[in-house]
């Protein structure tokens, strides 16, 4: 097995790991470097569960391999722990209930804060094209929504 | 023939951080399976239906291969643009290319778009890409180089079939171009699946055309599959319009001639009938939609 020494900027430092050819993103997030926000879900793509920031963009874990991860900046939602806006977002979040299980909760979460940086009042259509590609299967995603449309709005 | 990797762990990663370097290593790798951002091949490399032994990882070449640049008259699109940068172009805001605005809002979802390529689309060469029928439209072509210089070839060329490419083993394809048709030109582009979001689509269609007066002065159309198993145009559609005034009896012959040139198998995603039925009828729309009809 030919091992890499990959380096990642991981919630803002800089980390090396030594990956396989066939690990993902989301693996040395998680089992690496203990980052269990990221979640693997469908392990496809089609699910939205492993999202995180790359380079301020969100993808999907899943898909990228870890060796093409090297010298990218790669955000998960603990780099967010004290960021007023994503606080913003879980208070929201809380107010709402717009957590069942939570397991889709960190996903909605991250994409809910890159379009609320882009964007300060979206209107609920636009929170809906931002979330189409994150799936929950217990909340029927109105409290998501709203969470995230009120979340702007308190801004 | 050498037996194909079986333990994915053990494949070679072979990362240039130039293009000139990237041809050079291709030349003496030409077993190298290409990889640009990865959505479509690393699933299937994961999953075991693709097993390389070796890839070379063209993603970090974006310096050289993430242009959208207009020489004279001619759109030249780097292969590693990716989806969601393509969206941000100033051409794809021109009324005549809204084919793209179409395609790209109902492509993969936000997170596929920031990393899908519009390079690795085409060479992804199924009926399930959604770029590869407006190219088509388009009259695009791609440029492929290699140490042994570049060459440019229509993208009806190049696609050989099923995940089959006119590739030589040495080449990569380095961008997409075609030629903006001018103004007076439309497009539009549809697809159907089952939701909006992250779906493949059972149907696609492109269609940029020229009608003027009521007048279809140039049309072409290409769907996901016409004949085949990838995308192709509709020739004989395209003929039957041709010259033609853009009416009721002009549409209703155009869907009949349409109808006879699908040859469309059933598959486990939806029947040829269906899949048939949905053509002709996003035909007769997208066609009223460049003619400004409604």
């Amino acid at each position: 097995m030919t091992q890499m020494l990959v380096k990642i900027n991981v919630n803002g430092i800089e980390r090396e790991v030594l990956v396989d050819p066939d690990d993902r993103l989301l693996d040395v997030l998680r089992e690496d470097f203990g980052f269990k926000s990221v979640k693997e879900a469908c392990g496809t793509g089609d699910c939205g569960l492993c999202t995180v920031l790359m380079d301020g963009k969100p993808v999907l874990s899943c898909l990228i391999p870890a060796f093409q991860a090297k010298n990218h900046k790669i955000l998960t939602l603990e780099g967010l722990n004290n960021d007023p806006l994503m606080k913003k977002i879980q208070d929201q979040f809380r107010e709402h209930q717009a957590a069942q299980c939570g397991f889709c909760t960190p996903a909605m979460e991250i994409m809910g804060w890159h379009l609320l940086n882009r964007k300060k009042e979206p209107s609920k259509q636009e929170i809906k094209e931002a979330i189409s590609g994150t799936l929950c299967r217990c909340t029927g995603y109105y409290d998501i929504i709203d969470a995230i449309y009120d979340a702007g709005r308190e801004q | 023939m050498e037996q194909p990797l079986l333990n994915r762990s053990e494949m070679i990663i072979l990362q240039p951080s130039s293009l000139k370097e990237s041809l050079k290593v291709l030349n003496e790798n030409p077993d190298a399976e290409i990889m640009a951002n990865a959505s479509d091949l690393w699933p299937r490399i994961r999953n075991g239906e693709v097993r390389p032994k070796k890839i070379l990882d063209i993603s970090g070449l974006t310096n050289e291969l993430s242009y959208v640049k207009k020489d004279g008259n001619v759109i030249k699109i780097g292969a590693l643009v990716t989806v969601s940068q393509l969206e941000g172009e100033s051409f794809v805001k021109e009324k005549r290319f809204s084919a793209f605005v179409d395609l790209i809002s109902k492509f993969g979802s936000p997170q596929i778009r920031n990393v899908a390529t519009v390079g690795g689309n085409v060479c992804a060469a199924s009926s399930s890409e959604d770029f590869i029928p407006l190219f088509l439209a388009l009259n695009a072509k791609v440029k492929l180089s290699s140490v042994d210089g570049e060459r440019y070839m229509s993208i009806e060329k190049f696609l050989a079939g099923k995940r089959k490419l006119n590739r030589r083993p040495n080449e990569i394809l380095t961008e997409i171009s075609f030629e903006d048709p001018g103004t007076g030109y439309g497009s539009a582009f549809e697809k159907v699946g089952r939701r909006n979001t992250l779906i493949i689509n059972l149907v696609n269609l492109a269609v940029v055309g020229k009608i003027a007066k009521g007048k279809i002065e140039d049309i072409r159309i290409a769907a996901n599959r016409v004949k085949g198993k990838i995308p192709e145009r509709a020739k004989a559609t395209e003929e039957f319009l041709k010259g033609r005034e853009l009416n009721e009896e002009t549409l209703s012959g155009a869907k009949k001639v349409f109808e006879e040139e699908l040859i469309l198998t059933d598959d486990v995603r939806a029947s040829a009938t269906y899949r048939k039925a949905l053509l002709i009828t996003m035909l007769e729309r997208l066609i009223k939609k460049i003619g400004g009809v409604q």
